[in-house]
């Protein structure tokens, strides 16, 4: 160090010896290690959603998406075609049901599979991979599963049902040889929900059973003692101390199902008659291929209160872990 | 109140080893026994057999001479106290000591009774309101006795409710702790791995080694009569000098290991002299202790502070033991040699002693 | 890029094996035949001149995959030996005629893409993204005469007179029957009247058990069969002038007739298809008749032989408005658009010129599904004696698509009597006309209601485009 402030002089010394720990200091590092993450929120995040919010209040079309000037700004226009449009109310409404109904089965269900998962039986370990396939595989590739299982005339459940004589000629559900799932209003919203719920009880599962495995032993066997059936467990120990993680899953899969697009578009594309119809199709359909890139910003603008709503809450979740 | 008994009682995990070996224990009515020994011995096993969490391999427990082996926990009439108090955490610190009077359907009365009693034997009366996430250490141990005293169970089971406590209030609360079982006078079961726990709050010590038993007795038994030399070692810090004589090996406690005067004044029939070499000395404030070598075995002295004594660091010096203090102990075996006439002599039950 | 996710009508299965089955048998049987007509193996007819230096520059084609696998084959070696004998560095990109919109748009909005997209419908609410095609149309007209009508209609809008794109071809959109069925409810040759279709297919699903296919979902078939129906029964969706006019008393009678026929011959699966669902049904053999091009029997004819013999097709049904309405649209008008980013427009250009002067192979290697939008490319197609005539690609008999002879005369653009707007487009891949008619048919309002709320929604669409400025109407 002495050498190289007397021949190279004072200064070349303290610049060569402060670079060589230059990407050490907190204040350069930290900026630096960030710098990915705020590239990606905001070129991939943030952009998009200016974008959207922009598209939303102007006239811009599909062939057509450059923003020239004020003048292609129309105000509240779109939100008022959007809004005076039947489809659009059902497909709000559609979005809000198969989220709130899905994943309120999908937490009764996964507690139960996750109590059955965290209990010692044979063969537990293929039932839990087994369990967390659906999760695993392209959500457009077990739509498409789901689509052939529902199909209306070769779907298997239907030939199940057929054997087991419930279905065809002088049965319970006949005489229609075929159910239609994707046809009939009820059924096309029961099998929209169906995959929702096969898609998101593994993700849902998993989170729980790693909550039920973290809640110590100690904890389980004072119960025990404490005198504690397996109901007064469940209800008074378990599921209050599964609460916040359950919070967790749900707001993932609440998020998940409320701007999934793959489901009615693969399975129904909307139909019948837009009855499960969602926001995230309908912003496609009328945005996308019909060239309304405009309306179909304002449409898919009415997912964002919710969502922001589900980040509000997520990070409150996130503090509250973080204080305790 | 209940006499706690096991028969046999052993416990082997998936892998070969005993955790639990044949264990047989009766303690009396209203003891405070002490199951002490190392990490991984068995002893909490031990513990959590007899508290119905853990199915035995073999063997028969008895609580209050009727068999359990085959009742739930919470039909065994005892309450457990967890190393980590296992307190829910979701749960104040009323609706903790409730918990198990809910679950035996108390009605609602009888049950802010109860709860309100335990908390006031308890001095935790005034944190009924908190969340355990908001109590200290040792609140929260005593919120945890409190859930256990509610139930009146006939039977404590204690799993090292002292080690999450700093050193300071260790001391305080082995001392309420073992005045709170005087005053109910439940028979408990305490596990623990610090000896100064087990002597000062035990009646009685189990010493537990590789899933059986070394020995049971007082404190002072286990002290002043140790069964072998594991025992001798275990118990007592630092551990008692085991110096080899022949097929012998010749035992005392570091206290009873005192410097001679040079000239050998202090001689006599009752005396056995040693020359400590290589001698150093470690002050420790009110006592201090001399290590060195006799015949070539580690040994140690303790004596008070200012206990006359001059010995350069590496040097040698003359030390003694009476020979009352010397324990003798089989080379081979390690088994105490006079141990069969002390028993005769002391009442204290020897069951259980090593069959090694 | 092949993932099957949703398929046009035209491709029956969307089970990969069966495709790649399909081309490896399609392109053996092509070779075979190319021997005969052209030098070894050749894809090219005619190589024709540039008229402009277009060599060293290279070609990127976005194009959506073909429904008859024979015709991609074909297609890729058609363009490389154009590619090599010009000096075109060529790149063709194939995906699901779905995507094809998507990722147009996507393009768009990012400034660059490829040189030539290519897809079977027109998409006038791209225009303002495209070239004018109206110079390139003039010089194939120039060189092949005419275009035929509808294609131009296709891809032309007279508000802004431009061309947003250029149609070379189309496919025939007539009904395919199962011949055994309606020959036992004393119907041989299929039905020819609306009339017949209801009381036939009735009679048919009673007796035989066997329902009829023409959808009312939310896909493109489902639209089509709809317009057609309003167009018999005298009815439109818009005037020349690009006004709405679908609410009418013919439109109601279309819907109307809709709900007996649903409630005849037909069951709910019409309302949960997608655009391949009726073929599947016809392939199944569960379908009576259905409305679609020909490329569900050339799948049939490959997978099912047996079925493949009992299908035959007819010209559109004659209804209430008269011989003169019984209309169809193109079941597919294939329409490439040069995207004003293009790097290579010329080159584009002059491979468009090209693909037409070679139609006759085209339409050959796709085995009829693409019908000429300059007839005299294919003089063979509807001569006496041609190729409707005597199917090369082997049917039985061998005259079993001359009723698509006169394809170029009952079929109109989307959106006749007016053009092919932005208004139609939005409509139909927002499922207007075949959501009023599922309606009506399920009975969730009368046919009335129906008709007036998809006028409503049109007009507020329309609205909106007009102040874009790219549809007329609205005086």
């Amino acid at each position: 160090m002495s050498a190289t402030t007397t021949s190279g002089g004072a200064a070349v010394g303290a610049a060569s010896g402060g670079e060589r720990f230059f990407l050490e200091r907190e204040k350069v590092l930290g900026p630096l290690m960030l710098l990915p993450a705020v590239i990606y929120i905001v070129a991939l995040v943030g952009f998009p959603l200016v974008l959207a919010v922009l598209y939303a209040f102007t006239n811009v079309t599909v062939g057509d998406p450059r923003i020239d000037g004020t003048g292609d700004f129309v105000g509240l226009d779109n939100f008022r075609a959007v809004l005076n449009d039947n489809v659009f109310r059902k497909a709000l409404r559609n979005t809000i049901g198969f989220t709130v109904i899905s994943q309120i089965i999908v937490i009764i269900l996964a507690n139960i599979l996750s109590l059955v998962l965290a209990a010692d039986f044979k063969g537990k370990r293929l039932v839990r991979f087994l369990i967390l396939l659906p999760w695993t595989t392209p959500i457009a590739l077990g739509v498409l599963g789901w689509f052939w299982l529902l199909d209306s005339v070769y779907s298997p459940i239907d030939y199940a049902l057929r054997r087991l004589d419930l279905l065809g000629p002088q049965t319970p559900l006949g005489p229609a040889r075929n159910m239609y799932w994707l046809g009939e209003t009820e059924l096309a919203r029961f099998a929209v929900l169906l995959v929702h719920i096969w898609r998101t009880l593994p993700l849902a599962t998993v989170i729980l059973l790693a909550g039920l495995t973290s809640i110590p032993q100690d904890i389980k066997d004072a119960a025990n003692v404490d005198g504690a059936g397996f109901w007064r467990q469940l209800f008074y120990i378990r599921l209050p101390l599964l609460l916040p993680i359950m919070a967790v899953a749900s707001l993932f899969s609440i998020v998940f199902t409320f701007t999934d697009l793959t489901v009615s578009l693969v399975l129904t594309r909307g139909g019948p008659v837009n009855d499960t119809q969602v926001l995230a199709t309908w912003a496609y359909f009328k945005g996308i291929q019909g060239g309304s890139l405009a309306q179909g910003a304002a449409i898919a603008l009415f997912l964002l209160p919710v969502l922001i709503a589900i980040a509000i809450a997520m990070l409150r979740l996130a503090r509250r872990a973080g204080a305790d | 109140m209940a006499v706690v008994e096991t028969r046999k009682l052993s416990k082997r995990f998936s892998d070969e080893v005993m955790a639990v070996d044949a264990i047989d224990l009766r303690s009396t009515d209203g003891e405070f026994l002490v199951l002490l020994g190392p990490s991984g011995c068995g002893k909490t096993t031990l513990l959590r057999m007899i508290g119905g969490l853990e199915p035995p391999t073999s063997g028969e427990i008895l609580i209050g001479d009727r068999l359990v082996n085959h009742l739930p926990p919470r039909a065994r009439q005892i309450a457990m106290v967890f190393q980590s108090y296992a307190l829910y955490p979701h749960m104040t610190v009323y609706n903790n000591i409730a918990f198990p009077l809910k679950a035996q359907k108390v009605d609602k009365a009888a049950l802010k009774l109860k709860v309100d009693w335990a908390a006031l034997i308890l001095g935790i009366d005034g944190l009924l309101d908190r969340k355990p996430r908001q109590l200290s250490g040792g609140q929260r141990q005593r919120v945890a006795l409190a859930r256990a005293l509610v139930r009146e169970p006939n039977v404590f089971l204690l799993d090292e409710p002292l080690s999450n406590l700093d050193a300071q209030r260790r001391a305080s609360a082995r001392d309420e702790l073992q005045q709170f079982q005087r005053d109910i006078g439940t028979t408990t079961i305490y596990v623990t791995h610090d000896q100064i726990e087990a002597m000062g709050m035990g009646d009685r010590i189990v010493v537990i080694e590789q899933g059986r038993i070394r020995q049971i007795g007082t404190p002072r038994e286990i002290y002043e009569e140790p069964a072998d030399t594991y025992v001798a070692t275990f118990v007592g810090s630092p551990p008692m000098n085991l110096i080899p004589d022949g097929g012998d090996l010749v035992g005392f406690r570091p206290e009873s290991f005192f410097p001679l005067d040079d000239d050998g004044r202090s001689s006599g029939d009752d005396l056995v002299r040693f020359t400590l070499t290589d001698a150093r000395e470690e002050y420790l404030g009110s006592e201090k202790l001399v290590y060195g070598e006799v015949n070539g075995v580690k040994a140690v002295a303790r004596m008070a502070t200012n206990a006359p004594l001059s010995v350069r660091d590496g040097g040698s010096a003359p030390f003694g033991v009476h020979k009352q203090d010397l324990r003798i102990f089989d080379r081979e075996s390690g088994l105490r040699r006079q141990l069969a006439r002390a028993a005769q002599v002391e009442p204290a039950p020897v069951s259980g002693a090593p069959g090694r | 890029m092949r993932t099957p996710k949703l398929q046009r009508s035209d491709l029956s299965t969307s089970a990969l094996s069966r495709r790649s089955v399909l081309k490896g048998a399609g392109a053996a049987g092509l070779a075979g035949y190319l021997g005969t007509r052209a030098g070894a193996g050749a894809a090219t007819l005619v190589q024709s001149t540039p008229t402009v230096n277009i060599q060293g520059t290279s070609l990127s084609i976005l194009q959506w995959q073909h429904f008859v696998p024979s015709f991609d084959t074909w297609f890729e070696q058609f363009l490389n030996e154009w590619g090599q004998a010009n000096g075109v560095t060529i790149q063709l990109d194939r995906i699901n005629t779905a995507d094809i919109a998507a990722t147009f748009a996507a393009e768009i909005a990012a400034g660059q893409g490829h040189d030539i997209v290519e897809h079977i419908a027109s998409l006038p609410q791209y225009e303002e993204a495209v070239l004018d095609m109206t110079d390139l149309v003039a010089e194939a007209t120039n060189r092949h005469g005419e275009q035929l009508e509808m294609c131009r209609n296709n891809s032309f809008n007279p508000t802004t007179n431009t061309f947003y794109g250029f149609t070379h071809g189309y496919a025939a959109d007539p009904a395919n029957y199962r011949k055994s069925l309606w020959e036992q409810v004393d119907l041989p040759d299929g039905p020819t009247t609306f009339d017949e279709l209801l009381a036939g297919g009735t009679r048919i699903f009673q007796e035989q058990g066997v329902q009829m296919g023409i959808g009312m979902s939310q896909e493109i078939d489902s639209n089509m069969a709809a317009q057609a129906m309003i167009w018999a029964f005298g009815g439109s969706v818009q005037d020349e002038n690009e006004n709405v006019t679908i609410n009418s008393p013919e439109t109601i009678a279309a819907v109307e007739y809709m709900k007996s026929l649903f409630e005849g011959c037909m069951t709910p699966e019409v309302f949960g298809w997608n655009a391949a669902s009726n073929n599947q049904l016809l392939v199944a053999g569960q379908a009576s008749y259905i409305l679609n091009s020909i490329s569900a029997y050339r799948t049939a004819q490959e997978q099912q032989p047996d079925t493949a013999n009992d299908i035959f097709f007819s010209p559109p049904l004659v209804g209430p408005g008269g011989q003169d309405l019984a209309l169809a649209h193109g079941h597919a008008v294939f329409t490439s658009m040069i995207p004003t980013y293009a790097q290579n427009q010329d080159t584009a250009r002059e491979f468009l010129l090209h693909l037409v002067a070679n139609y006759e192979a085209a339409s050959e290697n796709s085995k009829l599904y693409n019908f000429p939008a300059f007839p005299d490319t294919v003089p063979d197609l509807f001569t006496e004696g041609g190729w409707l005539e005597n199917d090369p690609a082997g049917s039985e008999p061998p005259d079993k698509l001359m009723p698509l002879s006169a394809a170029n005369d009952w079929t109109v653009n989307l959106g006749w009597p007016g053009p092919a707007n932005a208004l139609i487009g939005e409509a139909f891949n927002t499922f207007v006309l075949s959501d009023m008619m599922a309606k009506a048919a399920r009975g969730d309002v009368t046919p009335q209601e129906a008709v007036a709320e998809a006028e409503q929604t049109l007009n507020g669409i329309a609205e909106k485009w007009r102040t874009e400025g790219l549809i007329g109407g609205g005086q």
